[in-house]
């Protein structure tokens, strides 16, 4: 099984709580300075087209990191995120969005909400606000569920979800795109939020609740006879998970300027779902590998698939090759590595097994 | 009253459509534990078969869709040969995403290869003729689903019960390691879970084809979430819950058409999926499933 943490290695009694927590935060803090000196190098030296690439890469990144809360922790396949995405996007575009520029996109809104504005911030912090409350609402019927048929819930909320904001015209704009949302927010915030989100995330898998959690989904049975409340912890890390995915649906509506419900469908959800395979559910360090990966390789996958000319040879355009390549992916990443790239560990672990590996020094100092 | 046994005909129609893919998504379920992702795209499989065969001038309806069921039987001994059984021994979740990635590359080669737009595939229009029986309009499809769809399930019911390899399919349901240790190889169980489940899903597909006359390379995921859904009300992994499931799910659906304005046509999904999580909420081991309490020693 995995380690829990580096905490395990200079456990002593007494200190075990004290170790857990630094090891945590000694993680947590490897991810944060990757995931920022990187943003900002891009921010720094990238055409705007790379920062545009990268900032979307980073939303997606806190969508992925939102999932790995409860699918890496409650090992339960989750296909609803994109759901509290749309939530979190257009609850934001709701409050955020200028009374003037209401008139023209949603005049007839119920509750008078085309007359009410609000600052960005605000707007954010309610859109969160609101959604984990949904959260909190579905997760008490989600954790009554095991397995499968959690799944199929988790679907049902993004079906639902979908079928609400294309109907709801009056208040979500329907299946139209849902324009002038104020562009609050910059490639640097953005950052600045994945950082906030890999934190979170880490330290939550480490702490007490993640490390039961994860315990009961390996084996309910010990877990629970060990006095661990499975639906209780279930429920937090779902609820944490849809505020955080709620937080990425947020980002974007303010960072895009226009939302749209389709593009918080299947696509998306698979997607990221993909992303979250690849790198490893079970590990945060996973979340940003696989998001890595798949951005890069897609990007360049769809230069191929516009048509390119190789040596004086025209090759046609070849739509699907970016999906076709995904789904080979995630498939060859199944058979060969079943856990992932990362295979549920998490950087400082890689790092600790690559120095054992080469010699240098039994352990950190 | 009329208006009622039409309905009721159409809610038996499109239920045994889910029904045939919930009996396929359960016996392999039974079988290996997999939650194949990719039922789905034997539907895709079916209608490119037969649009590929159909632009290459064949024309008899018979024949096309004999086509269509051995291709798609075909497709789903290669898919368990080349991608699922070197997950055999993974714990669910590796099988339930490793499925969904083989959906992912059958959609993007039906797209790759043929176009992203729909096609027509119209040899089994005719199909949709209606027809006058005792002064009710029903169409010939709905007879057939129905009919095809009975005499499946009857043939299905006779191969487990009847037959050796039948017998060990059910008795892999409950305990695979004593199946293998009596001389079956796990290998032919498995194989033949999958061309059963390729066939029902075959027979599904081209109800599917006939009543929608067009394919396209997503056209799978709807109808398989269905027959998830389906299979979850039923109890997951029974055959006889995932026909119940199929069928009730067929109701309400035809329900939710008859019932919702339009207007609101837009929530029919979203209400069918809210109707299937309240049920579930009450019965989380849907109808026919036994309540599994933790450490129970059942299959």
């Amino acid at each position: 099984m995995n380690t829990i943490s580096v905490a395990e290695g200079r456990r002593s009694p007494g200190l075990v709580l004290d170790a857990r927590l630094a090891g945590n935060a000694r993680g947590a803090l490897y991810l944060a300075v990757i995931a920022a000196a990187v943003g900002l190098l891009i921010m720094a030296f990238g055409s705007p087209f790379i920062v545009r690439l990268m900032a979307t890469a980073y939303i997606n990144l806190i969508v992925v990191v939102g999932l790995q809360i409860f699918m890496g922790n409650a090992n339960v396949v989750n296909i609803g995120h994109a759901g509290f995405m749309a939530l979190g996007a257009y609850f934001v575009a709701i409050f955020a969005t200028p009374v003037m520029m209401k008139a023209v996109v949603i005049p007839n809104a119920p509750f008078g909400m085309s007359g009410v504005e609000v600052g960005a911030l605000w707007a954010f912090l309610i859109s969160v606000a609101m959604t984990t409350l949904i959260g909190l609402i579905s997760g008490l019927v989600l954790v009554r569920l095991a397995g499968i048929a959690a799944t199929i819930l988790t679907i049902s909320i993004l079906v639902i979800v979908q079928g609400v904001l294309v109907t709801w015209t009056d208040l979500f704009r329907g299946a139209q795109a849902f324009f002038g949302i104020p562009k609050a927010v910059g490639p640097g915030l953005i950052i600045l939020a994945t950082v906030a989100a890999l934190v979170i995330a880490r330290m939550f898998k480490g702490s007490r609740a993640g490390v039961q959690l994860r315990a009961s989904a390996t084996d309910p049975l010990a877990a629970e006879a060990m006095g661990v409340d499975v639906k209780r912890l279930r429920l937090v890390a779902w609820v944490l998970g849809s505020a955080v995915v709620g937080c990425a649906g947020a980002l974007y509506a303010l960072y895009a300027g226009t939302i749209n419900a389709r593009a918080f469908y299947f696509h998306t959800a698979f997607l990221t779902l993909a992303m979250s395979i690849v790198g490893g559910m079970r590990s945060v360090t996973g979340a940003m590998v696989g998001v890595a990966l798949l951005t890069v390789l897609l990007e360049l996958i769809r230069i191929v698939e516009g048509g390119i000319t190789v040596f004086g040879i025209e090759f046609p355009d070849m739509l699907g090759l970016s999906g076709l390549m995904l789904g080979v992916i995630i498939v060859t990443v199944m058979c060969f590595r079943p856990d992932g790239f990362m295979g549920g560990h998490e950087i400082e672990e890689a790092i600790a097994a690559l120095r054992k590996r080469f010699g240098r020094g039994k352990d950190e100092s | 009253m009329e208006y009622l046994i039409e309905q009721a005909l159409n809610g038996f129609s499109i239920g045994a459509q889910y029904s045939l893919l919930a009996l396929g998504l359960a016996i392999v379920f039974s079988v290996m534990g997999l939650v194949n992702f990719a039922h789905g795209e034997f539907i895709g499989v079916a209608g490119y078969a037969m649009f590929a065969m159909a632009a290459m001038g064949m024309t008899n309806p018979w024949l096309l869709v004999l086509f269509a069921v051995v291709t798609v039987v075909l497709a789903a001994l290669v898919i368990e040969r080349i991608a699922f059984r070197s997950v055999r021994d993974a714990p669910p979740t590796t099988g339930l995403l490793t499925a969904f990635g083989v959906g992912i590359v059958l959609q993007n080669l039906f797209l790759l290869l043929v176009s992203p737009r729909p096609k027509a595939v119209p040899a089994l229009s005719a199909l949709n003729q209606t027809v006058d029986v005792w002064g009710h309009n029903f169409t010939i499809l709905q007879f057939l689903e129905v009919g095809v769809t009975a005499v499946a399930i009857g043939a299905l019911v006779w191969f487990l019960r009847g037959t050796r390899i039948g017998l060990a399919m059910r008795a892999a349901a409950l305990d695979f390691t004593t199946v293998r240790l009596m001389g079956m190889r796990a290998n032919r169980v498995i194989a033949f879970a999958f061309a059963i489940s390729g066939l029902l899903a075959s027979i599904a597909a081209i109800f599917f084809i006939a009543r929608r006359g067009a394919i396209d390379p997503f056209m799978g995921l709807l109808p398989v979430l269905k027959a998830f859904v389906a299979c979850v009300l039923g109890g997951f992994g029974s055959l006889p819950g995932a026909v119940i499931g199929g069928l009730l799910l067929g109701f309400i659906e035809v329900m939710l058409i008859v019932l919702l304005p339009d207007k609101l046509a837009g929530l029919r999904d979203a209400s069918v999926f809210l109707i299937v999580g309240a049920i579930l909420v009450f019965r989380p081991q849907g109808i026919l499933g036994k309540r599994v309490e933790l450490g129970d020693k059942t299959a």
